[in-house]
């Protein structure tokens, strides 16, 4: 346990960015084709090594500022000042204990009780609080916070997990763009012209449309719940103390309203789901909460 | 007579990489357990570089509590000797005893008002527990060395390494100081 049980999950989370990172590149690679050849079948032979180009600076991109793109999206301002002492103590304590460096951090001018980490690997990672949490959470709540974010941190998860807000996002522009493309491509030239070629891409291009933000949307959520699990586990080993992450969820439980009002597409960074109370259960990205603090206090 | 080459050569492969991996493993858990020590020594020095500020700042209010600024002197002045356990042993004390000299501000409202003071209690209280975690962390390394080192296979690479030892504290120290007042 300890120091190593962290290893397996960092494998699994190199794997699975790999492969959502190829996933991704090869369905946009397709999408950016289909796209081409419905606005005019000639740029096809153009678009493929653009679309190649295009495909690899995006994931590039993704993976080396997804973690700043979301922190600024957040409004997240760096932790800077003598009140904040208490803070950057808490994280490098914790970082000390998970034994990786210690990750920057931010605070989201917010009401709300609410934390989240991004970064694409524990050299390069942040952690966020929400000016609300600090000011209602005393210190041992705090740390059992901060150190199931530090899990996130050492397990990979945000590596994988800020892969997905990004993509995701990604995933619902491209389908409201290839749809519009099909709609203006198709009343502006007779689709007989296309032949066979023309028509299957089209209909890819539809299905990936509409299936696409689908898949992403349920691979969010099936990846998240079983992480945050496994955070607040790894959390209450870093403390050695399970209470303090549980008291923590129960304010959370009892103060929030759910109204950050942030996309859906970073909903599942965070460690109490944003967008709704913690008491509604349906369609969330989180496990519910009362599960979670009820495993917490059985440890 | 080539079976038995072939096989002759699986088994030195097997061995050789056996050999390797294990001695690499052994070698990666060595030096975490070093570099856990780097993180305790780091925060052994903060805190003897930020203990003399706090006694400064208590005596512009309590010159006269001669006594308690002896105990905390001297419990720093073995922050930085000696061996690991000793010098972690003179970390619980120190906190001990600067747990008694935070106390006396509760008489002084204007030592516990002031800015400054807010500021080294807490720099101090911070460096405190991420000893705390950093030991964890160590004991955790030593663990995962020693049960690499003594169970087999790892045991046959171990080339006569000695289990390293556990920083434990002093049962003293481990109560958290009473206050009274």
């Amino acid at each position: 346990m300890g120091v190593r049980s962290f290893h397996d999950e960092q494998a699994r989370n190199k794997r699975d960015s790999l492969l959502l990172l190829i996933v991704v590149g090869v369905v946009l690679f397709a999408l950016i084709l289909s796209i081409s050849y419905l606005w005019d079948p000639a740029s096809v032979y153009i678009m493929v090594p653009l679309a190649a180009l295009i495909t690899a600076g995006y994931t590039w991109g993704n993976y080396m500022f997804g973690d700043r793109i979301i922190l600024s999206y957040m409004k997240a301002r760096p932790a800077e000042g003598p009140q904040f002492t208490y803070l950057h103590n808490t994280v490098e304590g914790l970082a000390i204990a998970a034994g990786i460096p210690k990750p920057k951090v931010y605070v989201v001018p917010s009401e709300e009780l609410n934390a989240f980490a991004t970064g694409r690997d524990p050299e390069h990672a942040s952690i966020a609080v929400t000016t609300g949490l600090l000011r209602r959470l005393d210190r041992l709540e705090l740390e059992g916070v901060v150190a199931h974010e530090i899990s996130h941190i050492a397990n990979r998860d945000v590596q994988f997990m800020t892969l997905v807000a990004v993509l995701v996002g990604l995933a619902g522009i491209l389908s409201n763009w290839i749809l519009r493309s099909y709609w203006w491509g198709g009343s502006r030239r007779d689709r007989d012209e296309r032949g066979n070629l023309g028509l299957i891409l089209v209909v890819v291009g539809m299905v990936l449309a509409v299936v696409a933000p689908l898949v992403t949307r349920l691979v969010q959520m099936a990846v998240s719940r079983r992480r945050e699990f496994l955070a607040d586990a790894y959390a209450a080993e870093l403390t050695r103390y399970p209470d303090g992450l549980a008291d923590a969820l129960e304010k959370m439980a009892a103060l929030n309203r759910g109204n950050m009002k942030v996309s859906e597409t970073v909903s599942h960074l965070f460690i109490s789901d944003p967008n709704r109370s913690p008491l509604d259960a349906l369609f969330s990205t989180h496990p519910p909460i009362e599960e979670r603090i009820k495993r917490l206090r059985e440890m | 007579m080539n079976g038995w080459l072939l096989g002759l050569a699986a088994v030195v492969v097997v061995v050789v990489w056996l050999f390797v991996s294990y001695y690499n493993r052994i070698r990666v858990l060595e030096n975490r357990v070093e570099e856990a020590w780097a993180q305790i020594d780091v925060q052994l020095q903060k805190r003897y570089d930020l203990v003399p500020n706090l006694v400064e700042t208590v005596k512009g209010y309590a010159s006269h509590e001669r006594e308690i600024f002896e105990k905390v002197s001297e419990a720093r002045s073995r922050l930085l000797e000696g061996s690991r356990q000793s010098r972690v042993a003179a970390d619980a004390e120190l906190s001990q005893v600067l747990g008694r000299l935070l106390a006396l501000a509760e008489a002084y409202p204007e030592l516990k008002a002031s800015e400054n003071f807010k500021l080294l209690q807490e720099q101090l209280e911070g460096i405190e527990s991420k000893i705390a975690y950093a030991r964890q962390y160590y004991n955790q390394a030593v663990l995962d060395y020693n049960n690499l080192i003594t169970t087999i296979p790892g045991a046959w690479f171990a080339g006569g390494r000695k289990k390293k030892e556990f920083l434990e504290i002093p049962d003293e120290a481990r109560t958290a100081p009473r206050v009274e007042f």
